[in-house]
């Protein structure tokens, strides 16, 4: 069995396990084969599910046989990051004193993903509390850093890191991440992948790690947008044991269409990389294709300070335990074992300030995002950082980043995908951001891209 | 000349090392006092902008009812009910995912 076959979209791998070209057992099989051998080079795996995965390909296998289909991710295998609660394995927050970790039950994205008869074969690596402590480089994790399939001395990005380089590797077909702020597009873009961050409360966050309550979202990485829709379809709901699961109906649609609207803020790409701010100005005349594009003014506001001020103080809440007891010092990332504490000078009344800022930056840019399907910009400022070295970020202030602000302080939802190389050779991306609940307006948008380039079908050549 | 120091930043600081300074190194409370700072410099940025007494933070509260027929955030169980209640209660916060 070729290993060419998992670089092929989910949709047609579904396709061929749909008509039995293809067994979800020898599939599985071919994963976790590729998840023990390979997953070790990237530190991308903390636990293989070997016994459950065959046990759901053979499922799987049973039912399509006897005709009983439940979609496109049946018999589909997959890695889910290791802050979503499994029974039966350990769930390590990616952290040294949660890494015997258990939970007797299974998150609900997890159920929603095999009731759609996907196959989970790996619990994936990620940075400790899902990088909530305030982390600055790639070596914040017990299990290691995470290594990027294009080049084995730079960073996947994070905290979704090995949820980036299994799908990269060609380990899983798609995986499962979160994003707090950043941490499904970053992966996504330095990996070459396509990345879909959820509107907040599209999917249940019940059995995920809790890093900041009002931020989190689940959320796939895939070759294509159009996968991560699939994956999408499959995951997001109402559920009773998450209040701030919306009853919205989802439903991925595909339509061929055009005349697109986009949107782009004037100094987008300020701090960006040569190569970076290149490969956009080339994507907007690619867009220009489909669609207009024009530049847009966001209202004047802290958009970075609103959503950092939220973040710390939600973070050293979710974790108030282990920080007031001194347990963070167990943490691998040295600056993680104390930058928490200087949060604790955060005063309520900032905070409170912050919160209600929140809402004046919801309405304020969903009035201007209303008039586009969608905003573009970079995914990324540059491409993936080098091993060993500190990178910046817009959460430590040491980045802009006002998309990725406002998009996670609001809510909002965006795919990432590559849009080119930059000058080490590494991808290079491009986002896509609309309005809230829109997640099928992004995917068009990102998806017609995809139909003008073909930087999604290229993938790292692995030794 | 050296700059003076700004008093809410040397106030918040002394905060943090008067209470965990004892398990603290001099590198890293010199760390903590620049984070400090970038905060004070954040929340200078929040406080220059203008709101009205309308602007509510943005945050869903809603009463509590322990029958409420629609889910929502206030109904999940406080762990004091849970213990109250035993295994018959809802998930405990712990089960739930929403505390570590």
């Amino acid at each position: 069995m070729s290993a060419d076959l998992l670089f092929k979209p989910v949709r047609e791998l579904g396709e061929l396990v749909r008509t039995r070209q293809l067994s979800p057992v020898t599939l599985t099989e071919l994963c976790l084969d590729r998840l023990e051998r390979l997953g070790p080079k990237y530190n991308a795996v903390v636990t293989i599910t070997r016994a459950r995965a065959l046990s759901q390909a053979r499922r799987a296998e049973g039912e399509i046989t006897a005709g009983r289909y439940r979609g496109a991710l049946h018999g589909i295998p997959y890695g889910a990051k290791d802050l979503l609660a499994t029974a039966g394995t350990p769930t390590t927050w990616g952290a040294a004193p949660y890494r015997e970790q258990r939970f007797d039950f299974d998150a609900t994205v997890i159920g929603k993903l095999e009731d759609a008869g996907a196959v989970l074969c790996a619990k994936l690596a990620m940075i400790e509390l899902a990088g909530g402590m305030g982390y600055r480089q790639p070596t914040a994790s017990f299990t290691g850093p995470c290594i990027n399939p294009w080049d084995t001395g730079v960073w996947t990005g994070g905290s979704s890191s090995g949820s980036g380089a299994a799908v990269a590797a060609g380990l899983v077909p798609f995986a499962i991440g979160s994003e707090t702020w950043g941490s499904i597009l970053s992966p996504a873009g330095y990996c070459g992948l396509a990345g879909l961050r959820p509107t907040y409360g599209r999917v249940s966050r019940h059995g995920a790690m809790a890093l900041c309550w009002t931020l989190d979202k689940l959320g796939p990485l895939a070759l294509t947008a159009d996968d991560c829709g699939l994956v999408l379809e499959a995951i997001a709901g109402a559920d009773s044991a998450d209040p701030t699961a919306s009853e919205r109906p989802y439903r991925y649609e595909v339509t061929d269409r055009g005349g697109f609207r986009f949107g782009v803020i004037p100094d987008v790409t300020d701090g960006c990389e040569e190569a970076v701010v290149a490969n956009f100005r080339r994507s907007l005349d690619e867009l220009a294709k489909i669609g207009t594009v024009e530049e847009v003014t966001l209202p004047d506001l802290p958009y970075e300070q609103i959503t950092r001020t939220i973040l710390q103080v939600e973070a050293v809440g979710a974790f108030e335990d282990l920080i007031e007891s001194g347990g963070i010092a167990e943490l691998t990332a040295p600056e993680d074992r104390f930058t928490p504490y200087a949060r604790e000078a955060i005063l309520a009344q900032d905070y409170l300030k912050a919160v209600r800022l929140r809402g004046v930056m919801a309405r304020e840019i969903d009035r201007v995002i209303s008039r586009f399907d969608a905003l573009v910009a970079p995914g990324r400022i540059n491409e993936a950082p080098r091993l060993g070295q500190e990178f910046r970020s817009a959460i430590r202030a040491t980045a802009k980043d006002v998309m990725g602000a406002v998009g996670n302080g609001a809510g909002l939802p965006a795919v990432c995908v590559s849009n080119g190389v930059g000058a080490r050779g590494l991808p290079t991306s491009l986002q896509f951001m609309g309005r809230a609940w829109e997640e099928n307006r992004v995917l068009d948008a990102a998806r017609a891209y995809q139909s003008l380039t073909d930087w999604h079908t290229r993938h790292p050549k692995l030794d | 000349m050296p700059e003076t120091p700004n008093p809410e930043v040397v106030t918040l600081f002394a905060l943090v090392a008067n209470r965990y300074g004892d398990r603290l190194t001099t590198e890293q409370l010199d760390e903590i006092k620049r984070m400090v700072e970038g905060q004070v410099e954040a929340a200078r940025a929040l406080r220059a902008v203008r709101l009205s007494n309308a602007d509510e933070p943005f945050q869903h509260f809603a009463a509590y009812r322990s029958d409420a027929s629609t889910p929502d955030r206030s109904a999940l169980a406080s762990p004091l009910e849970n213990e109250r209640l035993g295994s018959k209660g809802a998930p405990s916060p712990e089960g739930r995912g929403i505390r570590p």
